[in-house]
Parts: structure tokens; C-alpha cells; sequence
């Protein structure tokens, strides 16, 4: 069964009608513009250069989809243990998938492959959330023939797999070790996201005041006498009054959404996984096998600080379905005792900052220059040219200054990278202050990037990937992040450090 | 446990990336890049010109069209050429080294132990000078991987073996 992969081999011959349809629909994508105004025009047209045209274009992708199919080749190399696929008529491309790093082999079947009676073959190795391999055509005892043989070698892990998920059934009954109390909701509730439930705010009024003008436009209310009403009397008042409400809508929203979403957060633990399980209405419940973490963010901000509670964000690399893929996994309001713990379940010990690096002042200027000089010299310019009026409003100057001033100040105050031998900490945020923590060994690859103009200032930034995301900082000594580069490097060359 | 050693590492004393030579990319990926960039330019300039030809009223701004395409036809010979220059790569024993970038010079360096897969990509126009891109997928997602173009097709499947190469190895 398996000799038959050896040799490059094609798709099955009905993949050049899902070629075609393919093809057809990328066409139409990048061409209904143009068929939109043939359409308009139908009347005026000769009927018969349509007809050309149109079987001239049919013709065409015809043969490109002939040509796909033909270039598009599959086989094993056994040699290398490799499964390669060729594609490409003019541009050619040919991917090399090593056996032992296949994750899944997926064979599904769309509508238009069910009524050709052929399936699709996907081949996912682990990260990144693209599927590496695709054969769109082939029929379903050669698809099932393949993964055997793809799969082969990842047998033991989808033994290991099978063997967690009947010891999880054993042990699901284990009692929570934590679960966070409706205080700590509470507290999360008036402390967080300010800004989300604000725009969330602004954006229900907008539709109201949308939906509200058409309606009192139809019927005979005198809106001028309204806004001129508005204008005069209870300006300063309604101002104060307005901004009260707001402030108490956003509280009211906040703990709402915050006690839906995560009432009765319970966190258990098995096998060394964390099991998470909340909600109000309808109880959600994760895992977190604490290998495959990748980024833990803290976050917490002033009062926060002053209650005693902060904001776990955990990002994992799952080779699973899409959704789970991008997700981050939340836990709101434990406490300080409460998140170390869960730290050290994570990580193995709790996580220390270590030796600071800082940003170079020229990010504060930098970012002064592109947050405030920037917009008010915009301001100023457009004052002055093109609508004067708009220098009425300049008694905001200050306050937007002020305003955002202060967030760029203590944004670049807090942001700091901290190195020690077992976790790099990035510290960052004005007001909601971050910390990601991601161990060394999870590190995938690492760019460093200076401009030509700070090579005299030794000062340079540096993105690490990992398999949950980047970390950055930037402006920071360059020489120090040149050589902890080197370091994480020599560390993860010389270690067969697992990364999930 | 006898012969286990733990001593402290000298990170002064660390192979450094830095310090590594680059090899630049063949002569003949700059020629590959001109073709493609007076393709690029040749198509646009036959649509400039078919626009000119069906709405003769455009014929007044003849003067500036045809300025603002030179100027970014130059800017665009200019750049690519910088960006050819600056473009590099190292093989380490341990780690593949990128070197790119016009303003910034951004180095990206991925031990093999970390590779996923690896792709040969063939452009057209390359085709023609046996020239092929190297690309190398991570589990980082697209930021974290690393095409190298302008490498002989030859050199690029050696490249590939190593690769293949180390990463069995380390398993």
C-alpha cells in the first residue's frame, strides 16, 4: 500500500474540474468588476463578441486549471522521511514536510468535493495556523492509505494522546484547588477594561442617535428649538450629569459582562494540566497543560494594585482547531498568593525579574513627537489654512497634552525587559500594566533590528517569537541585547528544550 | 549524575552572531529583480498609455504623470537595489542567519532545532537564471520565518538536505 507514494503522482483526474471551479472563482473574484459593467451594458453589446469572450475565458482557465492539475505533484521520500508536494505552473514551489514533524492529517470533504466524490488532505504540523500541506482532490481510500503512512511516525504521539484523554475521564472529579470569589469579580468589574465598555457605550449611542435623528426628522418635532434649549440653560450641568452617567454605565456594564463571562471560576488541577472551568449562563471550561504555555501575561493596574488583584493571560501553542488556536485564556481577579501559584504550576518556579533593561530616551521623544507635536501641528496647520474655526477649540491643547502626555510618559516609565537565566519578563503600559513572561527555551526564532542612524548610540530593538506570539522592545542598549542573544541562543542549541 | 558539570557560562566568551559573515545573494538575483521591476512598471505604463489614448482629456497632465512615473520607477530601481545589497545569510552549525532591510538592518536567526518545514520556491523570472528561494517555516507564525531568495538551485537543495539534516538529528 505504501510503495504507491514513492513516486511523484498526481491528484485524482476529477481534481481538474475542482481545479476548475477554483480557478473560476479566484477569476471572478479578481474580475467582477469588469462583469459588473458588461452587465449594465448587455443591451448595447454585440452578443456574439460576448459569447467569444466569454467561452475565450472559459477556455483559458480551463487550461490553467489542466496545467494545475498536471504540476501538482505528491510523494514520500522515504529515504529522508519526508512528504513532499510540487505545485506551481510558472512559479513552482515545492514543500518539504518532515514525517516526524506532521501534527495531523486532516481528510475532509466539501460540497463541491462530495459531488465529484473526492476529499481534501490537509497536513498541520504544530504552530502556526496555516495548514502546511494541501492535496484537494483525491479519493478516499488513497487519503486514508496516506495518513496511515504520514502518520505513521507520529503514531506515538496520537497514543499518548488517547492514553491523557482516558486518564483525564478518571480523574475529572478532582476537587478545584482555587476558585476565585464574586468579591474578587466585583473588584475586577469597576477596576478594568474602562476603555472597552466605553467604546461599547459609544457605539450603542451612535446607532440610538442614528436611528433617533431619521425619526425625529419624520415626525414634527422643532429640533432647532430643542438644541437651542440644549445650548443655553443646563450646559455646564448636563455636562457634569452626562459625564456621571457615563461613568456609572460604564461600572454598570463592566461588572455585568465580568460576572456573565466568569461567574464561578474554578480552577483545578490533574496531571500536572490546569482545568479551568466559568461562566454564568453557559459554563465554559478549558485546559492548560502547562508545556505547551507559551506567553503568561500579569496585568493590573493602580487600583488594582490597591485591592490586592491582577489579571492572568495565558496563550498556549495547540495544534487543534482553529478557534482554539488564536484564544487566549483568561483569569481574572486572583490575587497576588493565588497567581504565584499558578505560576509555579505553569512554569515550574515563580517567575523573577531579572537584570533591567531599559529604553533609550530618544523612544520618549520619538513617541512625544508622533503623539502630540505630530496631531497638534496638524491641528495648528489646519487651523490656519483651511477652517479657522477650528482654533476655537484650542483651549483643549493643554488638556490633550496633559492628557496624553502623561500616557506616554508612564508608558515609557514602565517599559522595561527584565533577563534572568529562566525567564525574560517585558514590562509595559501606561495605565493597565503588562507583564509577559515567556521562558528561553519556548524561544522559536529572534530578530534584532537597528537603524543605520542609532549604530553610534549602541541602541537597537528586538522582536523574540514564540509559538504564542511576539515580545518586543525596543531602543534598548544594543550591545546588552546582542549578547543575550547570543546566550538564549547557545541555550537553546545545546538543550533538547521541549517548546511544547 | 557523577559527570554532570554545571558550570557558569562566560557570555562574553559566546559564539557571536553579530561578528558572523554574511554571503550575499548570486549576481544574477539582482538581474531577476530589474526584470521584475520593468515587467511591474512595463504593465503599468501600458495602462497609463491605454488611459491616455481612450481619454485624450488626461493629455494635459502628460507632463506630470509621466514625471511622477519616472521618479517612481527610480525610486523603486533605488531601493531594490539597497535592499539587494543589504540582503545576506549565514549557515551556522546550530542556526540560520537572515540579514535584510533598507532603513533598519533587521537580523533574524533560527536554530534549526526549531524548524518546521521548509519550502523551495522557483519564481518565473528566476527559473530562467536557476535560481530558487529558501523558505523556512517556524512554529512562530509568518514574522518568525525567513525567505531567502537569489540562492542556485543546486546550492538551495544542498541547503535544504542540511537542514532536513539537522533537524533529524537533534530528534
Amino acid at each position: 500500500m505504501e510503495e504507491e507514494f514513492k513516486k511523484p503522482q498526481r491528484q485524482s483526474s476529477v481534481g481538474v474540474l475542482l481545479m476548475f471551479v477554483k480557478t473560476l472563482q479566484q477569476w471572478a473574484r479578481g474580475l467582477w468588476p469588469i462583469f459588473l459593467v458588461y452587465i449594465f451594458k448587455f443591451d448595447e453589446l454585440n452578443k456574439g463578441y460576448l459569447f467569444l469572450g466569454l467561452s475565450g475565458l472559459l477556455i483559458t482557465i480551463g487550461i490553467i486549471a489542466y496545467l494545475k492539475y498536471l504540476n501538482f505533484t505528491f510523494y514520500l521520500d522515504d529515504e529522508n522521511q519526508e512528504f513532499i508536494i510540487n505545485e506551481g505552473i510558472l512559479n513552482k514551489t515545492k514543500t518539504i514536510i518532515q514525517l516526524n514533524k506532521i501534527q495531523q492529517v486532516n481528510i475532509n470533504q466539501s460540497l463541491l468535493q462530495r459531488i465529484i466524490g473526492v476529499y481534501e488532505l490537509d497536513v498541520d504540523t504544530a504552530g502556526s495556523n496555516k495548514k502546511e500541506g494541501e492535496i484537494k482532490a483525491i479519493s478516499h481510500s488513497l487519503a486514508l492509505a496516506l495518513k496511515a503512512s504520514l502518520m505513521q511516525n507520529g503514531k506515538k504521539a496520537v497514543l499518548s494522546e488517547k492514553e491523557e484523554m482516558t486518564s483525564q475521564a478518571e480523574t475529572a472529579e478532582e476537587r478545584p484547588f482555587m476558585a476565585i470569589s464574586f468579591l474578587s469579580l466585583l473588584k475586577v468589574g469597576i477596576t478594568s477594561n474602562y476603555v472597552k465598555s466605553l467604546g461599547l457605550i459609544l457605539a450603542f449611542f451612535a446607532t440610538v442617535y442614528e436611528n433617533g435623528k431619521s425619526f425625529m426628522t419624520h415626525s414634527d418635532f422643532d429640533e432647532k428649538k430643542m438644541d437651542a434649549y440644549l445650548d443655553k440653560s443646563i450646559a455646564i450641568q448636563s455636562v457634569a450629569i452626562i459625564v456621571f452617567l457615563l461613568i456609572a454605565a460604564i461600572l454598570i456594564i463592566n461588572l455585568v459582562r465580568v460576572i456573565f463571562k466568569y461567574f464561578d471560576y474554578k480552577i483545578a488541577r490533574q496531571n500536572g494540566s490546569l482545568l479551568l472551568s466559568f461562566g454564568l449562563l453557559n459554563t465554559k471550561s478549558t485546559i492548560i497543560k502547562p508545556e505547551k504555555v507559551q506567553i503568561v501575561t500579569v496585568t493590573r493596574n493602580f487600583f488594582q494594585r490597591k485591592m490586592n488583584i491582577l489579571e492572568l493571560k495565558i496563550k498556549q501553542a495547540t495544534s487543534g482547531e482553529k478557534e482554539e488556536r488564536k484564544s487566549v485564556i483568561e483569569i481574572p481577579g486572583c490575587n497576588e498568593m493565588e497567581s504565584n501559584e499558578i505560576l509555579k504550576l505553569l512554569f515550574l518556579k515563580t517567575p523573577e525579574k531579572g537584570i533591567m533593561l531599559k529604553p533609550n530616551f530618544r523612544k520618549l521623544v520619538f513617541s512625544i513627537f508622533l503623539s502630540i507635536i505630530l496631531p497638534l501641528a496638524g491641528f495648528f496647520a489646519f487651523g490656519k489654512y483651511v477652517q479657522p474655526r477650528f482654533l476655537d477649540f484650542v483651549y483643549l491643547v493643554p488638556l490633550y497634552v496633559f492628557f496624553v502626555g502623561s500616557i506616554v510618559y508612564f508608558g515609557f516609565k514602565n517599559n522595561r525587559l527584565f533577563v534572568n537565566d529562566n525567564f525574560i519578563i517585558k514590562q509595559s503600559g501606561a495605565w493597565d500594566i503588562d507583564n509577559k513572561i515567556i521562558e528561553p527555551g519556548k524561544i522559536q526564532a529572534i530578530t534584532t533590528s537597528q537603524l543605520f542612524w542609532h549604530k553610534s548610540a549602541d541602541i537597537g530593538s528586538i522582536t523574540i517569537h514564540t509559538a504564542g506570539g511576539n515580545l518586543s522592545f525596543q531602543l534598548g542598549n544594543y550591545s546588552k541585547i546582542k549578547q543575550y542573544v547570543n546566550l538564549w541562543l547557545y541555550q537553546l542549541e545545546t538543550s533538547d528544550s521541549n517548546w511544547m | 549524575m557523577e559527570n554532570f558539570t554545571n558550570e557558569t557560562i562566560d557570555t562574553t566568551q559566546l559564539p557571536r552572531y553579530e561578528a558572523v559573515a554574511f554571503s550575499v545573494l548570486h549576481s544574477n538575483y539582482w538581474k531577476v529583480t530589474l526584470i521584475n521591476v520593468f515587467l511591474f512598471f512595463l504593465i503599468i505604463g501600458t495602462v497609463l498609455g491605454l488611459l491616455l489614448f481612450f481619454n485624450q482629456g488626461l493629455l494635459a497632465f502628460m507632463l506630470e504623470i509621466s514625471v511622477i512615473y519616472s521618479v517612481l520607477l527610480i525610486t523603486v530601481l533605488v531601493l531594490s537595489r539597497i535592499s539587494f545589497k543589504k540582503k545576506g545569510f549565514a549557515f551556522r552549525r546550530h542556526d540560520v542567519l537572515y540579514r535584510h532591510g533598507i532603513i533598519a538592518t533587521n537580523t533574524i536567526v533560527i536554530p534549526y532545532n526549531r524548524v518546521q518545514h521548509v519550502a523551495l520556491h522557483e519564481g518565473f523570472v528566476s527559473r530562467y537564471f536557476g535560481l530558487a528561494k529558501i523558505e523556512i517555516f517556524t512554529a512562530g507564525g509568518s514574522s518568525s520565518d525567513i525567505e531567502i531568495p537569489g540562492i542556485e538551485m543546486e546550492q538551495a537543495e544542498n541547503i535544504k538536505q542540511l537542514l532536513m539534516g539537522k533537524i533529524q538529528k537533534q530528534l
